[in-house]
């Protein structure tokens, strides 16, 4: 029975990789075209991450928020909805601990980090309780309103940060910084990274657990691949699918806490290069797992990171990441479609 | 060596995908003009042998001979061109186009090499329509016309093709009883006109009111071929199963039964729809202890909404139901299990399992506290498995470990997973809704076993059915709904099929 398992996993593992490898091949393709030094190009883009602590600690610090929007996506399409709202989520998440923070600076730490904390994941899980609730109680398009209120929550943080809480005293859109008494400690042994990528692998695990391993988890995946089935074996499938929203919410606002506590220490209004949707590509190509995800996300914060490194060592830009990313989701989908024909 | 009558022979075909045999050995021989039909089990290996004749699979051994040629059906332009027509079982139609468009759909009667000839379309649908007086109006929308004449326009659609041999998989499937009258004359005329008509079903009746010839086909192989005229329906059934099968019921000369105290009262039932329309109207029944209560009736009449009032899926406006003397009519659907309600749902695969979630985790969906399937929250992955392999066993679920994704069954294998989970409980009332819709004989055999094993338990079990024979194998009493109303209760030594038949189309003198 494990050997079966074990052989299912490693055949469930079998497409992303391979499609991730051919990627990389048909990248090397470009690059080859670019630049007269590609393999250079590409040592840097996936292996500069680890050339000192200081590279390794950014590309940790990409993975935390990548991997906790991929946990909170999981939810919600296990959940049977199609949440796009990362992005706002975390922006929620991210401008309400600032607001906390900067606030109430005078606050004792023991009180004002959970404040934080709590007052971010809250905000964050409120951006996904109300398409969960316009979705269940009104059918309302949950695509719809999750990109309309990633719109309004960037607009709102962007009106925060340049009139309410902006540092005058520096150059761009930031808020003030959020006392250092309330920021996180580096994980040990990398100076410059974030514990938040400790709190993100352990929600990783968590989530495996409540969703594959809990009865709760089970009735929130019955709710998602078949609500009218849910009912009819009494689950309270509306509510499950709720709940499954606020959570999702709660791990972008999460994100957006962890980031402003660990990372950036202050809000800046362009401090997300797509978090929301990269996170989203990467619960997908993890086929909504959240151990997969966690291998995505990480895959991806390589390639994010790293890109900087090769930018500068090479003359390939960055935005070969975008490139790439469009190939991996045409190759993940290209396949799926051929396996329908077959069958 | 091809007689020269054989339209199409197949010799020794089998096919494999991976290690899984789908078709062992297989000969058929369809001669011209005659109709055909391939009669076997859920999961035999018809489809299978239909998408080969298709060309959508490609055989991995075996010839097949058309026209006493040899012929390589490469896909399914190849066996159009070759005169091979196929009707699906799930349709291909554009709901928002004319017949006359869906017949000519990708192949347009051109005017000058570009524009389509939308005149000489209809023109040729129309004289097609005739010739085999199908009854349909070329310039009707598909999407308003009913599933009978969708069929009707698949049918058109090889036929515009000049298909000499027609195939139609499972084409009762998805028709009312009427509609399957009507389908029986079509081909009836398509014969008459000399069009060859391979006919793929599981339903005894229709082979004996349709077929020439019949050919079994069982686990993979072709077992038996015999005129339709020199067999009974039992010898179909035995060659199909491998063994006798009685799919009697109780019968109408049995012992009379005795039941207990009413379990399920209905007191006035009344439900409408957002539009006012009634949809149940004023209906009062009981069942009692150890009985089976049939409601019989034409699909669409009012009986999903009853079994949906009696779940607790849909609300009713007017009236009351009471379990057991308690009164359910606002309980929820957890509350009335734990009142004592089993409900196997109509439809399987809307309301009866999640396809993509395994057979293990369907079958725990509703019993993980009675089976005692989790330590605190955390879900006991071992005792889930064994409970699962306990009822896969217990149920005869063929082709499936705990961890199967429970779509990859069988119809007749997914209703054994419903019945298990349902049955675990051991109801003090089973609601069954068409429990054995599109299930084989062996299967149905099994089901109707184990709802009269719950009825001698002492349990109350309401059947709704469209299917009569069922009705009349397992019911103590019967009723009839019509349009929303329950006509007339009654007892099963009284029934007969044409009162019965008569209430079902609504004949009042009947139920006066």
């Amino acid at each position: 029975m494990i050997a079966t398992r074990l052989k299912n996993s490693a055949r469930a593992m079998y497409a992303p990789v391979a499609a991730i490898l051919l990627t990389l091949a048909l990248g090397f393709l470009l690059v080859m075209a670019i630049t007269d030094d590609p393999v250079r190009a590409y040592r840097d883009l996936l292996f500069a991450n680890f050339d000192s602590l200081g590279n390794f600690a950014l590309f940790l610090n990409r993975a935390t928020p990548l991997t906790l929007i991929a946990l909170g996506v999981i939810f919600s399409f296990r959940a049977g909805i199609f949440n796009v709202g990362g992005e706002g989520q975390l922006y929620a998440g991210a401008i309400t601990a600032t607001v906390i923070g900067v606030t109430f600076a005078g606050l004792p730490a023991v009180v004002l980090l959970p404040l934080a904390l709590t007052g971010g994941i809250l905000a964050g899980a409120f951006l996904g309780w109300i398409p969960g609730v316009l979705k269940v109680r009104f059918a309302v398009d949950e695509v719809v309103t999750t990109l309309m209120l990633n719109i309004i929550v960037l607009l709102f943080t962007s009106y925060l940060s340049n009139q309410v809480i902006r540092d005058t005293k520096s150059y761009g859109a930031v808020s003030e910084m959020v006392p250092d008494k309330i920021w996180l400690p580096a994980l040990p042994g990398v100076p410059g990274a974030t514990s938040g990528i400790v709190v993100a692998v352990l929600l990783a695990i968590a989530t495996w657990v409540v969703l594959f391993r809990t009865e709760w988890g089970a009735q929130l995946r019955a709710s998602g691949t078949n609500l009218r089935f849910a009912k009819a074996v009494g689950i309270p499938a509306d509510r499950r699918i709720i709940v499954a929203m606020l959570i999702a919410g709660g791990f972008g606002g999460l994100a957006g806490v962890l980031y402003v506590l660990g990372i950036g220490h202050r809000f800046e209004q362009n401090f997300s290069p797509e978090y929301g949707l990269v996170g989203l590509t990467c619960a997908l190509l993890a086929r909504i797992h959240p151990i997969g995800a966690l291998a995505t996300a990480i895959f991806y914060a390589m390639m994010i990171n790293g890109s900087a490194y090769m930018q500068i060592s090479t003359d390939v830009p960055r935005s070969l990441v975008d490139l790439l990313t469009g190939l991996l989701v045409l190759l993940m989908t290209a396949r799926l479609a051929t396996n329908k024909a077959r069958s | 060596m091809t007689n020269a009558d054989d339209i199409l022979k197949l010799s020794a075909i089998a096919k494999t995908f991976g290690d899984k045999v789908a078709l062992k050995h297989v000969d058929l021989d369809v001669r011209r003009g005659e109709v055909h039909v391939i009669c076997g089990e859920n999961g035999a290996g018809k489809s299978t042998l239909m998408n080969i004749l298709a060309g959508i699979h490609q055989p991995t051994s075996g010839t097949i001979d058309l026209n006493g040629k040899t012929v390589a059906i490469a896909d399914p332009i190849e066996a159009s061109r070759l005169g091979i027509g196929m009707v699906h079982q799930h349709f291909a139609l554009v709901p928002s186009m004319t017949v006359a468009e869906n017949v000519f759909l990708g192949r347009h009667i051109r005017k000058w090499g570009f524009f389509s000839d939308k005149a000489a379309m209809v023109a040729r649908t129309r004289d097609l329509i005739a010739r085999y007086c199908f009854g349909l109006d070329p310039e009707a929308v598909v999407g308003t016309l009913s599933v009978g004449q969708r069929q009707r326009v698949e049918i058109l659609k090889a036929l515009a093709f000049d298909a000499k041999l027609l195939i139609l998989d499972e084409p009762t499937a998805v028709l009312t009883p009427p509609e399957v009258d009507e389908l029986i004359e079509v081909i009836a005329g398509l014969r008459a006109l000399g069009r060859t008509v391979l006919f793929i079903t599981h339903k005894l009746r229709e082979v004996k009111a349709v077929s020439d010839r019949v050919t079994v086909i069982r686990h993979g192989e072709s077992i038996s071929t015999h005129a339709t005229g020199a067999v009974s329906e039992a010898d179909i059934a035995r060659d199909m199963v491998g063994r006798n099968v009685f799919l009697v019921g109780r019968g109408k000369n049995q012992a009379p039964r005795t039941f207990g105290a009413p379990v399920l009262k209905l007191n006035r039932v009344s439900m409408t729809n957002a539009a006012g329309r009634l949809l149940l109207d004023n209906i009062s029944l009981d069942v009692c202890e150890g009985e089976i209560m049939g409601i019989a009736g034409v699909d669409g009449n009012g009986q999903t909404e009853l079994s949906e009032a009696i779940a607790g899926l849909m609300d009713i406006q007017a009236g009351s139901i009471e379990l057991r003397g308690r009164t359910i009519t606002e309980a929820s659907v957890p509350d009335r299990q734990r009142a004592g309600m089993g409900f196997v749902p109509e439809d399987r695969l809307d309301r009866g399992l999640s396809k993509t979630m395994s057979v293990a985790e369907n079958l725990a969906a509703s019993n993980y506290r009675r089976a005692h399937l989790k330590r605190g929250f955390y879900v006991d992955q071992d005792r889930i498995e064994a409970f699962a392999a306990e009822k896969i066993k217990e149920f005869d679920v063929r082709g499936a470990i705990p961890d199967t994704p429970v779509g990859t069954l069988s119809g007749g294998n997914m209703q054994k997973v419903v019945i298990a989970r349902e049955l675990n409980r051991d109801p003090d009332l089973l609601l069954v809704s068409q429990p054995t819709r599109g299930l084989d004989v062996g299967a149905s055999e099994f089901i109707y076993a184990r709802i009269m094993a719950a009825a001698d338990r002492g349990r109350a079990v309401l059947l709704i059915s469209s299917e009569l024979s069922e009705i009349f194998a397992l019911s103590d009493r019967i009723g009839v709904m019509y349009s929303g109303q329950l006509l007339r209760i009654i007892d099963r030594k009284d029934a007969d099929e044409v009162t019965i038949g008569a209430l079902m189309n609504g004949s009042l003198e009947a139920a006066a």
